[in-house]
């Protein structure tokens, strides 16, 4: 066993944004980076949205106006499911301090509803992401998920265009971002293009492993620019109070992120 | 055969043509604007009601305007089924233009976006040819169609899609005994378009106004009777209260000549 303790040193000056996940802020001393952009990426059920949502209702509770912009889920339904967690309060949402966006109907009014989408349909929905943004005056933004989004852009070229406009706009006005990104089973995979995980300031990397015939949640920091942190797997636990972490014990066999 | 039912409500010309045409076909009627050509084609859906669902799909018109029509020739539309195509593809097709025209011009605002939070999926899945196509699969017996006017739809789909959708309605009116009446301009489309809706077709009537423009005289030009080129024949026709009506040759104007 060889359990390492949350740690980290973060330079002085540079706010942080709390996660309000108590172990994860404790591996980034503080949270992450105000105004960063970071990927959290993961297969299937690892826990991606969760983190994320939870990030939001922290942040909301605190007085920071949080936005979910999701792809691929209706709001309703997530809401819904949400409702299912302690942590989750609905008045958050009632008094507009949680708004939840459907991205399908910013590509349906923009008419980015496409098989592809150009140069100006990319710029057009960063220029909306920015204006709601600065509209609401959002502190914490999740984009559910980045890959959805990239699938229409296709382009790499357009990607990484994409992904630097929507952090240079995010980042001006102090908004901490969190990007889902969804890859397959597969070890060492961060993103779908690979162009991503270069692009973003922070890389968490959510996965599933196998230990004594379970399977278990991990979660790891890749990477965290003006951070240093832990590059250890922690064991996460969804429950209904929120994310708990706890060292992970080796001697696992990885499957997933 | 068509029995009695009249094609275009002319006296001179149905039998010469109900006698020799199948149960069911597909006619193309050709015709400038201003030609008559609409009218025409309203004669024909007007010879239909009162037997058959007769379903007038109009792209320029709007229902009333298709309904008036008519009352002014002293035809009562009852039963006509009007589908006006224009006004379901501007609600369905142009009006969403036009909206994403203006919010990539002025920018969303969170209230734009939360006013109608859900993608409206029907207004996407518009298509011209489906829904005739649709209303035809829900035909169950002989039936009288008129597309006032296919160039309207070469205007906004592929010309193969034309095509195909011509070849199922006609497939259609086939099998139920339907009559179907496609009005086209001439001279506009491509060669290989035209050329290929007037050899599907079973009928073909061109009809022409004076040139220029100068009365209510017209020429009615059966060009083509499947199997039947002796029915072919151009006539001298005119347009009076109750439509287009053929010139008998004691009232035709010696200083005129027909085409």
């Amino acid at each position: 066993m060889d359990a390492p303790a949350p740690e980290s040193v973060s330079p002085p000056g540079r706010e942080r944004c709390a996660t309000g996940i108590q172990g994860l802020d404790d591996i980034l001393g503080g949270g992450i980076p105000r105004g960063n952009m970071i990927l959290v990426s993961g297969s299937v059920g690892t826990g991606k949205t969760t983190l994320t949502l939870e990030f939001l209702v922290r942040g909301a509770e605190r007085g920071e106006r949080s936005l979910f912009l999701s792809v691929t889920e209706a709001s309703d339904k997530l809401i819904q499911n949400l409702s299912t967690f302690e942590f989750f309060r609905a008045d958050l949402v009632t008094s507009g301090a949680l708004v939840f966006v459907d991205v399908p109907v910013i590509y349906d009014r923009l008419g980015l509803d496409r098989e592809e989408m150009t140069a100006e349909d990319v710029d057009l929905l960063v220029l909306t992401i920015q204006g709601l943004v600065t509209e609401l005056g959002a502190k914490r933004v999740v984009l559910d998920s980045l890959t959805s989004v990239c699938y229409r852009i296709r382009k790499e070229e357009r990607i990484r265009d994409f992904m630097l406009k929507l952090s240079q706009a995010l980042s001006a006005v102090d908004c901490t971002t969190l990007l889902v990104s969804e890859v397959a089973q597969s070890p060492g995979r961060l993103s779908l293009y690979g162009v991503e995980e270069a692009i973003v300031d922070g890389v968490i990397l959510l996965g599933n492993t196998r230990r004594q015939g379970d399977i278990i949640r991990v979660l790891q920091v890749i990477k965290m620019r003006g951070t240093s942190h832990s590059r250890a797997q922690y064991v996460i636990e969804l429950t209904p109070i929120g994310m708990l972490m706890a060292p992970h014990l080796k001697g696992g066999h990885q499957e997933g992120g | 055969m068509t029995g009695a039912l009249p094609i275009f409500d002319l006296p001179e010309v149905d039998p010469k043509l109900s006698d020799v045409l199948p149960a069911g076909w597909l006619g193309l009627l050709r015709g400038t604007s201003g030609s008559g050509v609409s009218l025409l084609a309203k004669q024909f859906a007007h010879a239909g009601l009162g037997h058959d669902p007769v379903h007038y799909y109009s792209t320029y018109e709007r229902t009333d305007d298709v309904e008036r029509a008519f009352r002014d020739f002293g035809w009562t539309p009852n039963g006509l089924e009007v589908i006006n195509l224009s006004d379901e593809y501007y609600e369905r097709i142009l009006r969403r233009d036009l909206e994403v025209s203006r919010a990539r011009e002025t920018g969303l605002t969170y209230r734009d976006l939360s006013d109608h939070p859900t993608v409206p999926l029907r207004r996407r899945t518009y298509n011209l040819a489906n829904r005739i196509l649709a209303d035809l699969a829900a035909m169950r017996g002989s039936f009288r169609l008129v597309v006032d006017s296919l160039d309207f739809f070469l205007e906004v789909l592929d010309p193969s899609d034309v095509m195909m959708l011509a070849r199922q309605t006609r497939h259609h009116a086939q099998n139920l005994g339907g009559q179907v009446l496609l009005v086209i301009q001439p001279d506009i489309h491509e060669r290989r378009t035209s050329g290929l809706l007037e050899d599907m077709a079973d009928l073909v009537v061109d009809i022409h106004g004076a040139e220029p423009p100068r009365d209510d005289r017209r020429t009615l030009h059966v060009r083509k009777v499947r199997n039947h080129p002796e029915r072919t024949q151009a006539l001298a026709a005119r347009v009076t209260d109750h439509g287009l009506t053929l010139v008998s040759p004691s009232d035709r104007d010696p200083s005129r000549t027909e085409e």
